[in-house]
């Protein structure tokens, strides 16, 4: 077959000098895409492959699950992403080679636009023996600080013109028995870094740096740098070690930035931050959704925000579960829901509302007809209230749905 | 269900926290305590040690130092212990740690398989919910393919049919089109062939129209470029004539603004010279009124002028007459030694220009004479007689107007005029000024009376006797409409009337008039007692405003009475000229006849006389020349002497004796 011959000998010739994909017939171009090996240097498919089955069969042959819709729909997408990820995830600063990942940053510089990394090794120690002598008795301290650091972000996130969404973990995953805390240890100087690339980075939407022993003075140093970030939509900073400081500094920025979602949960935020947090959320107008889960909030911090929703109009979601509320915090969010006609999902669960508590949100809700989710498990109120609690925000949320299909009337099939 | 794994053990780990944070307070406090409670050993030890340098005996330095051994031992036992608890608690911890990832694995487990089923659940019902749609569908679609398969062969089955019937009349209606089509190619070959001569012949004959149609286009053609070049010439024509008319447009223009200035101007000069015509006029009128000043004091000074010279030219001609008369006299008496008798003229006595204008009285006269007369009738009589002789006892005709002049008071009566102004001057006392009023007190009644009446006519200008005729008039008038006695009143003034003309004939008889006014008097009496007080406000006051209105007419009436009347003027120089009567001039004639020839004949006497005068002289020259030779030697010697036989008793003065007689005798001598 002469096309055959031919795509084959235009192809072996020089794959790289003479990129005539494009000129081809449909048909050849098919043929070509179908015979190309996955095995091929990213360096020639990169930039000169743009087709999606081809990307597919890169992807599948890689990976086992492939979800496509986290990706944009678009398998490239996914490739470079997860290839750049599995690319950061295996850097060991000061062993492996830094080009690896510079090398990469202009062939996947137009196509990833999420980065998802769940680990940053350490450094390797570099006596191995010792490493192993000191695991048992807890080996926290006795490393140079200059040793861990982990790898430097900037560089490749300000290469990335088109990143919007950031998700960090600094630790390490499957550690198994080999745990060690200097394993998990998210230092200073690794916050300066991530602190001014996240700064540099003008497209990012969502920031996600979980898991990472994220202290008040990390979080005021990342806040500083994201104060005023023209995009930022959704930060989320769950399960570190935010205090009360930590969360004023967040206030601060929720006023200076157009965030929607700020994810809190599992941090060590009392009264005085839940409080700092009240305020700023009475000012704001921006943020719809705000999670506080597994923080120490108590009846000061509950009550500061439920009197901040008094006059908020913005916020849609607010997750107070694990808090230690109880009644008082009840009664002033009972007024909440009388007056504030935006909330629609609110979470109370694992606090000790009691049972007088339970019957006040019951009458704050009666008249209410926008809270569509109202999660009460486990807060002590009494089967009975959480049943009739329940009916009412069935009822909203039926309402709610009706309306919806009322107002875009679905179009005649 | 699947969330509520996360919640529990949300409540889980929080009340681990809790429970850690409780053990974390209590190892806290235990480590305290632990610390203080060693803290205060080793100081005890340490200061032991201090008391173990004061020591100097042996034994009991050993003793001490076996004491601090142990209770070091004890320290580090207690320590040792402490630690040991820890460790055991690190361990409980570990244990926990593993417990809690088996309880999480254990959980993710649960989770999973929840998920699992639910998953499988919803597999299970998606599975289901999808088989019903489809039979639903199925159903759906088989019905739809029913239907639309029978109205499909309905539609078949209906469309055979009319394609059927369609054929049917497809086939009927081509016969009968064959049919027409053979008529009609029938007719249309008659058609055609009539059609094909008419052509032929319209061929030719648009042939020829063709040919004289190109004549006529040529000569068209040539015409209308003729015309063509015409019209250009007269385009081009046009384009000079509407340049000229611009600038002619732009010139007119101009003309129009310039106009327009002037206009302006003129109309600027001409508001002037409306001023100044105004001005002018004031000035003009100004003059006129000056002018007709002048020409009421040339008229003035006129009428002082003809009254000297009338007074001049009668002096002259009285002058002359009286020299006529004289003459006359003369002649009568001297010449004719007839008696001469003064001739008496009515002319004669008269000085200064004929009265015919109406001499006017001063209204207060008037009224003083209408107060006197009836308060004293003889006073009055005199005062009368008195006027009539300083205006010309002779002049019958003067005191005949004056007379007149008076009838329209008189008409009223004396009393009742008397009466009107009476009341007047009483009860419009306010029309006085106060100095006067003072200064009447000291008067009389009658005087008094006659003041206020001056000062309130002054008031009410009532100057002359006209206005206060019109003023009683008025009274009388005013009365009149009130009550209706004007026939009373109308019969004594045609009885005045009456009298008046035979007043005029008697001349100056007083004393008829005097008898004349006393019944008169008696009649006019009566209204004048019904005035009443309170009325006379009234009436004056309608008076003064219909008064002014009067006068005006009165001025215009006074200016045409001005003019004199000089119809008797003539007769009265006529007169004058003729003072010496026809016989007497004939007899003058006559005698201017005698006495011519008279002096004829004295002329010739003289004559005569001087010839005897010069004869005489001659003869004397004679006498004396004779004289002379006689005397002379010569004589002489002469032999006979003239003298002796000469006469020379003729002598000079013989002659003179007789000439004065003569004269005596032809001239009498001037008387």
């Amino acid at each position: 077959m002469v096309p055959t011959a031919h795509t084959k000998l235009s192809f072996s010739l020089s794959p790289l000098e003479n990129p005539i994909l494009d000129r081809l017939l449909p048909e050849h171009q098919r043929k070509v895409l179908d015979r190309l090996s996955t095995g091929l240097p990213l360096a020639v498919t990169a930039n000169l492959i743009s087709d999606e089955d081809y990307w597919k069969r890169c992807c599948t042959e890689r990976w086992q699950a492939c979800d496509i819709s986290n990706y944009g729909d678009s398998w490239k997408q996914m490739f470079f992403e997860r290839h750049l990820e599995n690319i950061l995830k295996c850097f060991i600063p000061n062993t492996t080679d830094p080009n690896q990942v510079l090398d990469l940053i202009p062939l996947c510089k137009d196509y990833v636009r999420k980065l998802e990394v769940d680990q940053f090794l350490p450094p390797v120690q570099m006596d191995q023996e010792e490493r192993d002598d000191l695991s048992n008795t807890g080996s926290d301290f006795g490393f140079g600080e200059v040793s861990i650091h982990h790898y430097d972000l900037g560089v490749l996130i300000t290469a990335l013109p088109h990143l919007e969404e950031l998700h960090l973990t600094y630790g390490v995953k499957d550690c198994g028995m080999n745990f060690e805390w200097n394993l998990f240890n998210f230092t200073h100087q690794d916050c300066c870094n991530l602190a001014v690339a996240v700064k540099m980075c003008h497209n990012l939407k969502v920031f996600k740096l979980t898991r990472s022993k994220v202290d008040d003075d990390k979080t005021r140093l990342l806040v500083r740098n994201l104060l005023d970030h023209p995009c930022l939509v959704e930060l989320n900073l769950s399960h570190n070690l935010i205090r009360d400081k930590g969360a004023q500094a967040v206030g601060k920025l929720i006023n200076h930035s157009r965030l929607q979602t700020l994810d809190l949960c599992n941090n060590q935020i009392h009264h005085l931050g839940a409080q700092a947090l009240a305020r700023a959320l009475a000012e704001n107008s921006t943020l719809t959704s705000l999670n506080l889960r597994l923080n120490c909030v108590e009846d000061k911090g509950g009550e500061a925000i439920g009197r901040a929703l008094l006059t908020n109009t913005t916020l849609k979601s607010i997750h107070l579960g694990s808090n230690n509320l109880s009644e008082p915090t009840a009664m002033l969010f009972s007024q909440v829901l009388a007056q504030n006609t935006s909330l629609m999902n609110i979470n109370f669960s694992c606090n000790h509302l009691g049972l007088d508590g339970g019957k006040q949100l019951l009458e704050g809700l009666a008249d209410n007809k926008a809270l569509t989710k109202f999660n009460l498990r486990l807060a002590e109120v009494g089967q009975e209230t959480e049943y009739l609690i329940h009916q009412i925000v069935w009822a909203n949320r039926e309402e709610m749905r009706l309306g919806s299909l009322q107002h875009p009337p679905a179009k005649p099939i | 269900m699947v969330t509520n794994i996360q919640v529990a053990a949300d409540l889980r780990e929080m009340q681990r926290r809790a429970e850690e944070a409780e053990l974390k307070l209590q190892r806290v406090e235990k480590l305290e305590n632990e610390a203080k409670s060693s803290t205060y050993k080793f100081e005890e030890i340490t200061s032991k040690w201090a008391l173990a340098k004061e020591m100097t005996i042996p034994q009991e330095l050993w003793q001490l130092l076996n004491q601090q051994q142990q209770q070091c031992a004890l320290l580090l036992e207690e320590k040792n212990k402490l630690i040991g608890e820890l460790q055991q608690e690190l361990k409980n911890k570990d244990e926990q740690y593993v417990w809690a990832i088996k309880k999480q694995s254990d959980d993710i487990h649960l989770l999973l398989e929840r998920m699992e089923e639910q998953i499988r659940f919803m597999l299970k019902n998606y599975r289901h919910e999808l088989l019903q749609i489809e039979k639903a569908f199925e159903l759906e679609r088989r019905e739809l393919l029913d239907n639309n398969r029978k109205k499909w062969e309905e539609a078949i089955q209906a469309h055979n049919a009319q394609e059927l019937e369609y054929l049917h009349a497809r086939m009927r209606k081509v016969e009968e089109f064959e049919k027409q089509l053979n008529q009609l190619r029938v007719q249309d070959e008659e058609e055609y062939n009539s059609m094909k001569i008419q052509l032929e012949n319209d061929v030719q004959n648009l042939e020829r129209q063709l040919q004289q149609m190109k004549a006529v286009y040529q000569l068209n053609q040539e015409k209308l470029e003729y015309n063509l070049q015409v019209l250009r010439k007269q385009d081009e024509e046009n384009t000079i004539i509407r340049s000229q008319q611009k600038r002619k447009l732009n010139r007119l223009h101009s003309l129009l603004n310039n106009l327009r200035t002037k206009l302006a101007n003129q109309e600027k000069q001409f508001r002037e010279e409306n001023h100044s015509l105004a001005a002018d006029c004031e000035r003009i009128t100004g003059q006129c009124k000056e002018v007709q000043r002048r020409m009421r004091h040339f008229a003035i000074s006129d009428a002082e002028k003809f009254t000297e010279v009338w007074l001049m030219n009668e002096e002259e001609a009285k002058g002359l007459m009286r020299k006529a008369l004289d003459a006359d006299h003369v002649i009568h008496t001297q010449q004719l030694g007839l008696p001469w008798e003064e001739p008496r003229y009515w002319f004669l006595n008269n000085v200064g220009p004929l009265g015919h204008y109406k001499v006017k009285r001063m209204a207060t006269k008037l009224a003083a004479e209408v107060l006197t007369e009836s308060s004293s009738g003889g006073q009055e009589e005199e005062g009368r007689e008195k006027e009539e002789v300083g205006s010309g006892e002779g002049g019958k005709e003067n005191t005949a107007k004056v007379g007149g002049r008076v009838t329209p008071l008189r008409n009223i009566s004396k009393k009742t005029a008397k009466r009107i102004l009476e009341l007047i001057s009483d009860e419009s006392g306010f029309l006085i000024e106060s100095k006067l009023l003072r200064s009447l007190q000291a008067l009389g009644t009658h005087e008094r009376t006659l003041m206020k009446l001056d000062s309130i006519f002054a008031a009410l200008e009532i100057d002359s006797e006209d206005d206060l005729y019109q003023l009683v008039d008025f009274f009388l008038k005013y009365k009149a409409q009130d009550m209706a006695v004007s026939q009373s009143q109308g019969s004594p003034g045609a009885e005045d009337v009456m009298d008046l003309a035979e007043d005029r004939e008697d001349g100056g008889s007083g004393a008829q008039r005097n008898k004349l006014k006393s019944p008169r008097s008696s009649l006019g009496s009566l209204p004048s007692v019904y005035f009443h007080a309170d009325d006379v406000l009234k009436i004056l006051k309608a008076f003064v405003r219909g008064f002014d209105k009067l006068r005006e007419k009165d001025r215009s009436a006074k200016e045409v009475l001005q003019v004199r009347d000089s119809s008797k003027d003539e007769e009265y120089w006529e007169a004058l000229a003729h003072v010496i009567p026809e016989p007497t001039l004939k007899l003058w004639d006559a005698l201017v006849v005698a006495l011519e020839e008279y002096y004829e004949i004295l002329m010739q006497r003289a004559s005569l006389l001087a010839e005897v005068a010069l004869l005489q002289q001659q003869n004397s020259e004679l006498c004396l020349l004779l004289e002379e030779y006689i005397s002379s030697g010569v004589n002489s010697k002469l032999l006979s002497p003239p003298t002796k036989w000469m006469d020379l008793n003729l002598s000079c003065p013989g002659e003179a004796q007789w000439v004065p007689r003569a004269r005596a005798r032809l001239f009498p001598a001037p008387s």
